[in-house]
Order: C-alpha cells, then sequence, then structure tokens
C-alpha cells in the first residue's frame, strides 16, 4: 500500500517537472535557444498569482486562467521587445539576455514582494481526498496530474494538427523561408513565448500549492525542466512528460530508500541517460 | 505587368547583382539563364525580399521594392526555392497548404495540385522529407501555385531529377504557361529545355544581364558566348 502511495506521488510530483519541462522544450525546439529566464517565468507565475489572491480572493478555477493569461502577455511581451531583436545564428546573445532577464526578474520580485517564503494555500483541496477506501488520493494532486495531461493533450493537438501548428513548426524547420508565405516569423516566436509563459506560469501556481516559494526559487525550477528534456528528450511534446514522470518518480522513491539524498538520484538518472541514450527516453537522435 | 529597373543586390559588403533591368507581360515566361554563381538566384531572391536589394521592382501597380517580404507575398510573388527547401516537420498536404497562407483569391487549391501532380494526392499524408527529389520539386511548385502568385519564380526546376522526372515536370509547366495570366521566371540549368519553355530570355554573367531577347528564334551560338561570357569576335 505504502508503495502505491510513493508511486501516485511520483507521478505527481513527475506531471509537476514536466510542465516545467514543456515549456522550455518547447522555445528549444521552435527557437533553438536556452531559455535561461524559464525557472523566473514558474516564479513569476506563483507571485502573480499571490498577488491576484491578496488583491481578491478569487476561487481557484479563476485564479488559473488569469495567471495564465496574465503570463502569456508578458512572455509575448519579452520575446517581442528583447529576445526577438538578439536571435540570430549565434547561439550566445539569447543565452546572456535570458540569464540577464533571470536576474532582473529575481530583484523585481524581491523587490515587489520581499524576499519572504510564501505559498497558496488550496483551502479545503488541501485536504479533500478521494478514491476507494483502502486508496484514497489528495484531489488536488490528482487534479494537477490530470490538468498536466490535459495540457499535454491540448498542445499535441494544436501543434498537431491546427494551422497555427502548421505555422509554428514551418518557421522552426525554417525560419528563413516562412516569410515568402506571409508567416511573420517574429509574431510567431512571441506567441511561442508567451504560451512557454503561460504554462510555466501554471507550474509555479500548482508548486506553490504544494510547497513555499521564494523569489529565488527559480533556478532549482530551471534545473529541473533541464533534466526533464534531457532525460526525455527533444522533439516531441510526450517527451517532456516522459521524462517527467521518470525524474518524479526516482526523486520520490530514493527519498523512501534514502532520506538523506537529495536530489542525488535524479542527477544519477541524468548522467546514466547521457551515458547510455543522450537522445533521451524518447527522442529523436538529432540529424542535420 | 512586371517592370525592373536597375536591380541590384547585396550579401553584406558582396554585390551580387548590377542594374539588371527587365520587363515581361501577364501570361509571360522568363527563361532565366546563366552559369553558376552568375547571380540567377540572387536576383530571384532580390525580387521576392529574401536580400538586401536596391532598384525599382513593380508588380502591376504595386511597389514591391517597398515591401518586405512578407508583403511581397501578400502582393503575389511565389517562389520554388533553389533545393526545394521543404518544411520537413511537416506532411506534404501541410507544406501544400503553407502556400495558401497568404489567403489570395484565384484557382489554386490542393485540387487543383494535385490534379496537377496526382502523386502528390497520393502521398498527401507522408512527411515531405520522405519524398523523392523530383516529388519534392513537384511539391514546391505546388506550394508556390497555392498562393495564387500573380509572379511564379521557379529557381532551378530540374537540378539533381532524372531526365525523365524533369520531362513530367516541365510538361506540367507547360500546361500552365498555356492557360493563365501569370508572370513566370524560370531559372533551368539546360539552356535548350529553358529557351523552349520560355518567351523570352534573359542571361546573366557575373551579375549583369550579359543578354536579352525573345526565345523564339533566339541564337544559341550568341547565348553560349554571353553564357560563358567570350568576346564576342
Ligand atoms: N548567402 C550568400 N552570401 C554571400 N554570397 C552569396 C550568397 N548567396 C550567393 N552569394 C554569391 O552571389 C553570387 C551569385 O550567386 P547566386 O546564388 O545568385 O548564383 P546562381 O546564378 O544562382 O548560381 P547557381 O547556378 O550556382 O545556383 C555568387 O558569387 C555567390 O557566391
Ligand atoms: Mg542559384
Amino acid at each position: 500500500m505504502i508503495w502505491f502511495e510513493t508511486l501516485f506521488s511520483g507521478l505527481t510530483l513527475g506531471g509537476l517537472y514536466a510542465l516545467f519541462g514543456l515549456g522550455l522544450s518547447l522555445i528549444f525546439g521552435v527557437m533553438k535557444i536556452a531559455n535561461i529566464a524559464h525557472g523566473e517565468l514558474v516564479i513569476a507565475g506563483a507571485f502573480l498569482a499571490f498577488a491576484v489572491v491578496d488583491l481578491l480572493p478569487v476561487p481557484l478555477w479563476l485564479l488559473l486562467p488569469l495567471v495564465t493569461m496574465g503570463m502569456f502577455a508578458v512572455g509575448y511581451a519579452l520575446q517581442s521587445a528583447l529576445v526577438n531583436r538578439v536571435l540570430g545564428d549565434d547561439p550566445l546573445p539569447p543565452l546572456l539576455l535570458t540569464f540577464g532577464i533571470s536576474i532582473v526578474a529575481q530583484n523585481l520580485l524581491v523587490e515587489i514582494f520581499g524576499a519572504d517564503n510564501r505559498a497558496l494555500d488550496p483551502g479545503w483541496l488541501a485536504t479533500a481526498r478521494i478514491g476507494p477506501v483502502w486508496f484514497p488520493v489528495g484531489l488536488l494532486p490528482l487534479g494537477t496530474l490530470i490538468l498536466t495531461v490535459v495540457l499535454f493533450g491540448v498542445l499535441h493537438l494544436g501543434i498537431g494538427h491546427t494551422r497555427w501548428g502548421r505555422i509554428v513548426r514551418a518557421t522552426s524547420d525554417d525560419p528563413a523561408l516562412v516569410g515568402l508565405f506571409g508567416v511573420k516569423r517574429r509574431r510567431v516566436f512571441a506567441v511561442v513565448m508567451g504560451v512557454s509563459a503561460a504554462l510555466a506560469a501554471l507550474a509555479g501556481v500548482l508548486l506553490a500549492m504544494r510547497s513555499s516559494v521564494t523569489p529565488f526559487s527559480g533556478v532549482e525550477r530551471l534545473l529541473i525542466a533541464f533534466e526533464v528534456i534531457v532525460i526525455g528528450g527533444l522533439g516531441s511534446i510526450w517527451a517532456s512528460l516522459l521524462g517527467g514522470l521518470a525524474l518524479g518518480l526516482v526523486h520520490v522513491i530514493s527519498f523512501r530508500l534514502d532520506p538523506a539524498s537529495g536530489l542525488l538520484y535524479g542527477h544519477i538518472l541524468l548522467l546514466v541517460i547521457l551515458l547510455i541514450r543522450p537522445e533521451g527516453l524518447a527522442g529523436r537522435k538529432v540529424t542535420r | 505587368m512586371l517592370e525592373i529597373r536597375g536591380l541590384d543586390a547585396f550579401y553584406g559588403d558582396f554585390q551580387a547583382l548590377f542594374g539588371v533591368d527587365l520587363s515581361l507581360q501577364p501570361g509571360q515566361t522568363l527563361a532565366l539563364i546563366g552559369a553558376n554563381g552568375a547571380g540567377k538566384s540572387s536576383f530571384l531572391h532580390a525580387i521576392c525580399g529574401m536580400t538586401q536589394a536596391r532598384g525599382s521592382v513593380r508588380l502591376g501597380d504595386t511597389d514591391l521594392a517597398a515591401l518586405p517580404a512578407v508583403g511581397r507575398a501578400a502582393a503575389g510573388v511565389a517562389l520554388s526555392p533553389e533545393g526545394r527547401r521543404m518544411f520537413l516537420s511537416l506532411s506534404v498536404r501541410e507544406n501544400l497548404l503553407m502556400g495558401a497562407n497568404v489567403r489570395r483569391r484565384g484557382p489554386w487549391t490542393l485540387d487543383r495540385v494535385t490534379g496537377l501532380f496526382p502523386i502528390l494526392g497520393e502521398f498527401a499524408d507522408r512527411p515531405a522529407g520522405l519524398l523523392s527529389g523530383g516529388q519534392q520539386q513537384m511539391v514546391a511548385i505546388g506550394r508556390a501555385l497555392m498562393a495564387n502568385p500573380a509572379l511564379l519564380l521557379l529557381d532551378e526546376v530540374s537540378l539533381g531529377l532524372a531526365p525523365v522526372v524533369a520531362q513530367e515536370v516541365h510538361a506540367a509547366l507547360a500546361m500552365l504557361r498555356d492557360q493563365s495570366e501569370m508572370i513566370t521566371i524560370m531559372v533551368e540549368q539546360d539552356v535548350n529545355r529553358a529557351i523552349a519553355a520560355g518567351d523570352r530570355f534573359l542571361c546573366l554573367l557575373e551579375g549583369r544581364a550579359a543578354l536579352t531577347g525573345p526565345c523564339a528564334g533566339a541564337d544559341l551560338d550568341a547565348i553560349g558566348r554571353a553564357y560563358f561570357g567570350e568576346d564576342d569576335t
């Protein structure tokens, strides 16, 4: 029974990790850049939620879409105003720029909210349980996991089966050519960054409901997000889900067996994957 | 009609075209010829806005030179690029649909393109990268046609294709030529085939117009001299 519980909490934690990785993988896939500020987008989502509930106590079902839309706008603006300017053949400028954005974002968050620990009180959801008496599971973690899978599904359909997704994939394939087909690639990049920021922010709100965060919590989430996409692989969004679940399971199981180990076994998993399957569990070999 | 005056093209400091002039009537096809590096692709890129250029380019009432590439696409310029440049993560159908993004009115639809190249209908759901070179060339041309262009730019129509496939592609292009008001500029390595497919020809030499004239009754010896840049003595 205890192992069922461990498995379940590994999967829910893994779902959250997958959500950290998803937005980062999307940016990497479409723009071929690493967004060092991705962790700060996660944390900014959490703090935007704090700000909203401080102002007026909106219910969760309203809070999530509000934060999502707000952070979409932030991502869109960041890309149009800053990141688009430094995109080119050289991967270094976007790396430095997003590093700079992450520092500025941390300081901005401290300036506005202070450096204290904060968490989001999920109210009655915190203790609500569902399922058979012999295996009751928390409604909040279950809901989180379901929401994560639904988000992956929506993104899969959006990218694979809509006109918008077709344009995004074409832009990723050959950004220099799409202009001839009436596509403004900077607009596409801005929307994609908006989507990435919205996903990150959702993950941030879910994170803040299970543990407390500070303005400096972004780095750890960026690290998790990188591990997720290395473990899962690039080239498909489902790879991020797989990578997230694998990492979540390893963290929770290793915590059970060896409580002092911290994130050690996660890093070991990462190393093993890099050694025996560098393209990731579900990634395609990068051939160019 | 298409009216080009004093077209220069640049890659950074390097100048690839020097004051090229051209005018074409609706329905006309230009055979653009020249040796490797003569500037044929640069000429097409300068027209569709893919490289820095200077000079005047007018299509009908539209001043193309004032527009970015996206605007030129909307104004009716479409390119089938050298090397075909498939969108590799898109299926054949999706590649063709990319051409329809500009939403111009006209006769070209998925059905008509697959009518012209039936194999593309059969392979509609395959990733475009898995097709043969000839089939990819058909996708590239079909994708450009899906934009219902007023000016169709075809770069290296039969480069790297087996002779029968090249024949097939040219047969399809000949059908287009007889039934539309579209202006076409075709780059084709095979000079005889190019002259046969065009109404007028333009031979470039080191970025300059070396010889131009009607294709009917063109003097192949003179073209040969312009092509290789020999003194015409
Ligand atoms: N992206 C580029 N950057 C710098 N120089 C370029 C670039 N593309 C072409 N050139 C140069 O411009 C000149 C004309 O090239 P262009 O590709 O237009 O020739 P072309 O007639 O199409 O040749 P080919 O038959 O090989 O396709 C060449 O000297 C070439 O080296
Ligand atoms: Mg060329």
